[in-house]
């Protein structure tokens, strides 16, 4: 039993760093005011470029690249959304669009539909001391970036809550023209959160191929843009609560591969379909319990215009 | 201490100021006086550094300024305070105070010396604020210091308040006017933008009156009358202040007869507590309170779109318990919301489209299953042209018009109607004097073919000049009637803040 | 007239743009022979090869890539039509892929297990398909009016759930080929011929009903949404929804109705799918068409007129992509182009004030593009 839930626990670990970097970067582009659905898109660059940067540079450095990458899309977003307002909604589908076709063109352009040649991944850490003690040493193993999935949502709620920064940014996506009136700048504020966004997506999506797997697929990263997502509303658009959310995301993955694997007479009788569904099941019930109440910035989605009449 | 430079700005095709030149001294109170659009607002703005002049200069101490943006400003000693609150609803009072400069350690914000510093400012000119409280918690007339305190935070010498009096009670804005002169007393100027000429009178020491963009004179408050006033503001002999009412008795049939109406606003909370009264035909009622005592959740129960929780009553041959927006028009009431893009008008389709909201089944816009294109047409030029609406086009998308034409469509569109009962809130918010002239009447007209007109408006001025009756609002409680011609202002005030009133306004 | 024109213009500009950048791209990778190369394969194998027409009279040349563009179309038209009417009444329908997804596999049952002639067999496979979509997007209608559950979301975990539930559990279980034996078959028993959509040119192209029929479609929902007064009703609603309650509008029926709707199109584009070409559920549709659809409405200006041509223009370009494999350039290209036109289509304000000629200081437009009504708020 013992075993099976340190399965569990290290397969969880092991996949939600992706999830929740990306979570972050969509709380932190939303709390500010400017929606971004492109996440997905932002993951997969940040996911290609760090895979093909890592073939002929060390690893990390292919991170930092994959970073830089989210980054440069979420650019394109910000340009659209923040300096021309146009419609955040649509413009994040675009940039979805485009890194998928892009990325499938790129991908079979250069290595054909096996992904890109295998790269090496980020070293495991191994803690000696942990793992020996039961329970605790699922967290031996892992990648840097695990532990930095574990740190960062405590670090960005610092931010957000306790600096002088994070309240701007909080103000900005409930009322920017309030921030406006105090001499603060409503643009370099978004464009701030919505770079930020992007290089948060493109590192999850870097985490997808240096740390998750060892090379960039032709489905990476599969939907997970969308479940980060799904993760910063069930989190309501908290860093601590898209922590939990992209935990329990990621355990509901890790209890499907766990059970398959671990308990191949349950798939007898429950199908593997139901626990592949119920994390998204799970999910829509928790929102439709948690009802009306919207937790949403108030200005969120709306173009900051300051010369209107 | 300030001049302005022959400043001009044009937004678009439009000029919103065109050379305008004005001197604001030290430690006066000087007003700015304007129909809407006249640009008080917009001379102010480019002065806080929001709008960028297209030419002219700003110099402060004799010393030409750039504004660039309101950190210039705030940097030369201007605060502002908006019409409408510039504030963060989800912050404390200290938090929007501290904004943009907030103490802080080693990057960590000091909210223990953010509260003293602002329960210092907040000591030292006299207000009392709790700076933890969140602001959405706060009245309107609290939320109004919270925007002052804000500006003498930041040093501001030259206190700029546009249209401040717009939603407090009288009493409130006596505080006001305290503050305003205290302020001044103590070397500080304090420039008043308004369209109330009473009120502008009695607090302001120089007038300025400006027009259609231009400064058109400038007048000693002290030796100035207040039909003067709105002759300068208007430019013509055309004085547009309330004629003379008559009153109209309640003779006609009874339309509405609420009792102990009981509904919950937005936010949860109660906000009718328990309303009764009455509308007949051939009569205007007017609900005169502060915003959010249960108005806006009046008219939304009598036009079916909010549920009532307790009470009943009977409306125009029904009940009023179960009412529905389209049962509500089916028995005739007719409505103009306050918040017009969100509720009465859908902005992005066309003038004929929305001028069809609300009768969409019948005809003549409607023919069995389908749009009658026609008849909607012909309905639609022919109330165009009868409100003088501009442009009269009725294929043109609703946004398109000026504030004061989508304004004429709706009023139009639901006197078209024929309603038996009218439920206004707010009708002339925002309108220039020509347009706020032609609703009103239109209203009159309304009642005086023998409709009946509930009108709830936040501007008692609008209140004491249209209603032959009027129920005074305070907590979801009727907490006073006066019917014309025994309107007393000063007690509708009063009724206005409760029983306990000076308390109360401080909040 | 002019009004309609300038509506059209900056969709068109922005595929033509698309076009543009992607030659230029290739030109760029490669060089600019094979990018045209590349281009002329596009256009024979979307429009038929014309040249080779007129030197053979074989009149297949046109008509099998002809009958491949109609194929894509009809399907990039459904999903398409599908995010439009969503849109309509003002949600934004991310699902249409799990929506086509259970309906291509209701068409596929309803395909192999019903005994029926072809005159009922194939209007009740697509009824099937209709009805399991629609019902499927209800869901998020459902949560969206009474829970206050925004669509995107719900949208998009309802897509997981019909992936989850179908590909990984009915096509590879109690509905797969063959079940309870031992053969390994993926996907479900292939359909009766009589719910095979009739091939309209017989031998000559794969073309088939689904293709007039969803054009069909079109023409139905641009008279319900202009002629018609529920369609009038449920634009007011997606426009301005509180406008629409305050005039006695029905918005939560006009709501449901839509998103029913919706659901019912993506769930007929996996009818068509399903009867149309493939024959049985495949295990898995093989393809983003939802994601297509949301591209396709949004280039069309969610218009049904403007999203048929969209869809006939991309189909064509879908079907061509097969042939620049030729010259080596991968058969997704044309999804670049659809994408870069979507964001051309987003970005159209930086274009259109470029393009504006400078007579007066630059007037910063103050309307909000009308694409999408509303922004996820859950």
């Amino acid at each position: 039993m013992l075993e099976i839930i340190e399965a569990l626990l290290s397969s969880t670990l092991e996949y939600f760093p992706a999830l929740l970097f990306a979570a972050l970067g969509a709380t932190l582009s939303e709390r500010s005011g400017v929606v971004n659905v492109g996440v997905e898109g932002m993951m997969r660059a940040g996911a290609f470029c760090a895979a093909v940067a890592a073939i002929t540079f060390p690893t990390p450095v292919g991170v930092l690249v994959g970073m830089l990458a989210g980054a440069g899309m979420a650019a394109i977003h910000g340009y659209l959304c923040i300096r021309w307002r146009s419609d955040q909604v649509v413009s994040g589908m675009a940039i979805n669009l485009v890194a998928l076709a892009g990325g499938t063109y790129l991908l079979e352009s250069l290595y054909g539909p096996n992904g890109t040649p295998p790269i090496h991944q980020l070293t495991r850490w191994h803690l000696p001391g942990l793992s020996e003690v039961p329970l605790l040493r699922v967290l031996s193993g892992h990648s840097a970036l695990t532990w930095l999935a574990l740190v960062l949502p405590f670090a960005f709620h610092g931010l957000l809550y306790r600096t002088p920064l994070g309240l701007r940014l909080r103000a900005v996506g409930e009322k920017p023209h309030a921030v406006a009136t105090l001499g603060l700048s409503v643009t370099g504020l978004r464009w701030l959160a919505v770079l930020g966004s992007g290089m948060l997506a493109g590192l999850g999506g870097a985490t997808l191929s240096t740390a998750v797997l060892d090379r960039f697929e032709q489905h990476t990263p599969a939907g997970l843009g969308f479940m980060a997502l799904a993760a910063m509303v069930f989190g309501r658009w908290t860093p601590l609560g898209a922590f939990l959310a992209a935990l329990f995301f990621a355990f509901g993955g890790a209890l499907r591969i766990g059970l398959a694997s671990s308990a191949p007479g349950l798939l007898e009788v429950v199908p593997q379909g139901f626990l592949l569904a119920l994390p998204y099941v799970l999910t829509l019930a928790v929102l439709a319990f948690q009802g009306q109440r919207t937790h949403a910035p108030a200005a969120l989605g709306t173009p900051y215009e300051q010369e209107s009449r | 201490m300030i001049s302005l430079r022959h400043i001009h700005k044009r937004f678009g095709a439009v000029t919103a100021l065109d050379d305008v030149s004005l001197d604001i001294g030290t430690g006066e109170v000087i007003a700015l006086v304007g129909e809407n659009g006249a640009g008080k607002s917009t001379l102010m703005n480019v002065l806080y550094g929001l709008y960028q002049a297209d030419s002219g200069e700003v110099l402060v101490k004799g010393q030409p300024v750039r504004l660039r943006s309101p950190r210039d400003a705030i940097a030369q000693g201007i605060g502002m305070v908006h019409q409408h609150f510039m504030l963060v609803p989800t912050l404390t009072v200290a938090e929007n105070v501290v904004l943009g400069r907030e103490p802080s350690r080693w990057g960590r914000m000091d909210m223990d010396r953010a509260c003293q510093e602002v329960a210092a400012t907040c000591e030292r000119f006299g207000f009392k604020l709790d700076p933890r409280a969140r602001v959405d918690t706060l009245s309107v007339g609290s939320q109004q210091k919270v925007e002052i305190v804000k500006a003498l935070h930041r040093g501001a010498q030259v206190l700029i308040l546009d249209e401040p009096t717009a939603v407090l009670t009288p009493q409130e804005s006596d505080d006001l006017f305290r503050v305003a002169r205290g302020l001044a007393a103590g070397g500080r100027t304090v420039v008043f933008i308004s369209h109330k000429l009473r009120e502008v009178l009695s607090v302001a020491e120089r007038v300025a009156v400006m027009r259609r963009g231009r400064l058109v004179a400038e007048v000693r408050a002290a030796n100035t009358r207040p039909e003067e006033l709105a002759a300068l503001m208007v430019g013509e002999s055309r004085v547009p202040l309330a004629e003379a009412q008559t009153y109209h008795p309640p003779g006609g049939e009874k339309l509405l007869e609420a009792k102990e109406l009981r509904a919950r606003g937005e936010d949860g909370r109660p906000a009718l507590q328990g309303i009764s009264l009455e509308v007949h035909a051939g009569e205007i009622v007017g609900i005169a309170g502060v915003d959010g005592n249960g108005q806006r959740e009046l008219a939304e129960v009598l036009t079916g779109l909010r549920t009532l929780e307790g009470g009943g009553g009977n409306l125009l041959g029904g009940p009023l318990t179960g009412l529905t927006p389209a049962e509500a028009r089916r028995r005739g009431v007719g409505h103009v919301p306050e918040d017009r893009l969100w509720r009465a008008v859908v902005k992005a389709m066309t003038v004929e489209e929305n001028v069809a909201l609300g009768r969409q089944t019948q005809a003549p816009f409607a023919r069995g299953l389908q749009v009658d294109f026609a008849g909607r047409r012909e309905r639609t030029a022919a109330l165009l042209k009868a409100y003088e609406v501009r442009p009269p086009d009725p294929e043109v998308p609703l946004q398109a018009l000026s504030g004061g034409n989508q304004q004429k469509v709706v009023v139009a569109r639901e006197l078209d109607a024929g309603p038996k009962l009218l439920v206004v809130v707010q009708p002339t918010r925002g309108l220039d004097i020509g347009a706020v002239a032609q609703v009103q009447a239109k209203l009159r007209e309304a009642r005086d073919k023998g409709a009946g007109v509930l009108l709830v408006s936040l501007d008692l001025e609008e209140v004491l000049a249209l209603a032959d009756r009027i129920y005074v609002f305070f907590e979801g409680r009727v907490t006073g009637t006066f019917t014309r011609p025994e309107f007393d202002e000063r007690e509708i005030g009063r009724r206005m803040l409760g029983t306990h009133g000076e308390e109360v306004a401080h909040g | 007239m002019g009004e309609r024109l300038r509506a059209v213009l900056p969709s068109v500009f922005s595929v033509f743009l698309a076009l543009a950048v992607c030659w230029v791209f290739i030109a760029l990778t490669r060089d600019a022979e094979t990018a045209t190369g590349a281009y002329l394969q596009m256009l024979r194998g979307g429009l038929g090869d014309w040249a080779q027409y007129f030197e053979s009279e074989r009149l297949t040349v046109l008509t099998r890539p002809l009958g491949e563009a109609a194929i894509k179309a009809a399907l990039l038209l459904l999903t398409g039509l599908s995010v439009t009417v969503a849109f309509k009444v003002g949600l934004f329908n991310i699902g249409a892929q799990g929506q086509m997804l259970v309906g291509a596999l209701a068409a596929a049952v309803a395909g192999a297990q019903l005994q029926l002639p072809a005159v009922l067999h194939i209007p009740v496979a697509i009824l099937a398909a209709c009805v399991t979509g629609g019902l499927w997007a209800l869901i998020a209608a459902g949560l969206k009016l009474a829970r206050g559950v925004h669509e995107v979301i719900s949208t998009i975990m309802l897509n997981w759930v019909a992936v989850s539930l179908v590909d990984n559990w009915l096509s590879v279980g109690p509905l797969r080929a063959g079940a309870g034996t031992h053969l390994s078959i993926t996907g479900t028993a292939e359909i009766a011929t009589s719910a095979q959509l009739p091939r309209l040119l017989g031998e000559m192209s794969r073309l088939h009903l689904g293709f007039p029929l969803a054009l069909a479609v079109a023409l139905a929902i641009w008279v319900w949404l202009s002629r018609l007064r529920s369609g009038f009703e449920t634009r007011a609603v997606g426009l301005g929804s509180e406008a629409a309650r305050a005039a006695g509008i029905p918005v939560v029926r006009r709501t449901a109705q839509a998103m029913g709707l919706a659901g019912a199109l993506a769930g007929m584009a996996g009818a068509v799918l399903v009867l149309g070409t493939e024959y049985r559920y495949p295990g898995g549709l093989g393809a983003p068409y939802g994601f297509d659809g949301i591209a396709i409405s949004l280039i069309g200006g969610n218009h049904p007129l403007g999203v048929a041509l969209s869809a006939l223009f991309f189909g064509a370009l879908r079907a061509g992509g097969t042939r620049m494999q030729l010259l080596g350039v991968h058969k997704s290209y044309p999804e670049l182009i659809q994408g870069l036109a979507l964001l051309f289509v987003a970005g159209r304000l930086v274009w259109l004030a470029l393009l504006r000629p400078r007579k007066v200081a630059p007037v910063v437009p103050t309307r909000q593009p009308e694409t999408s009504p509303e922004v996820p708020r859950a």
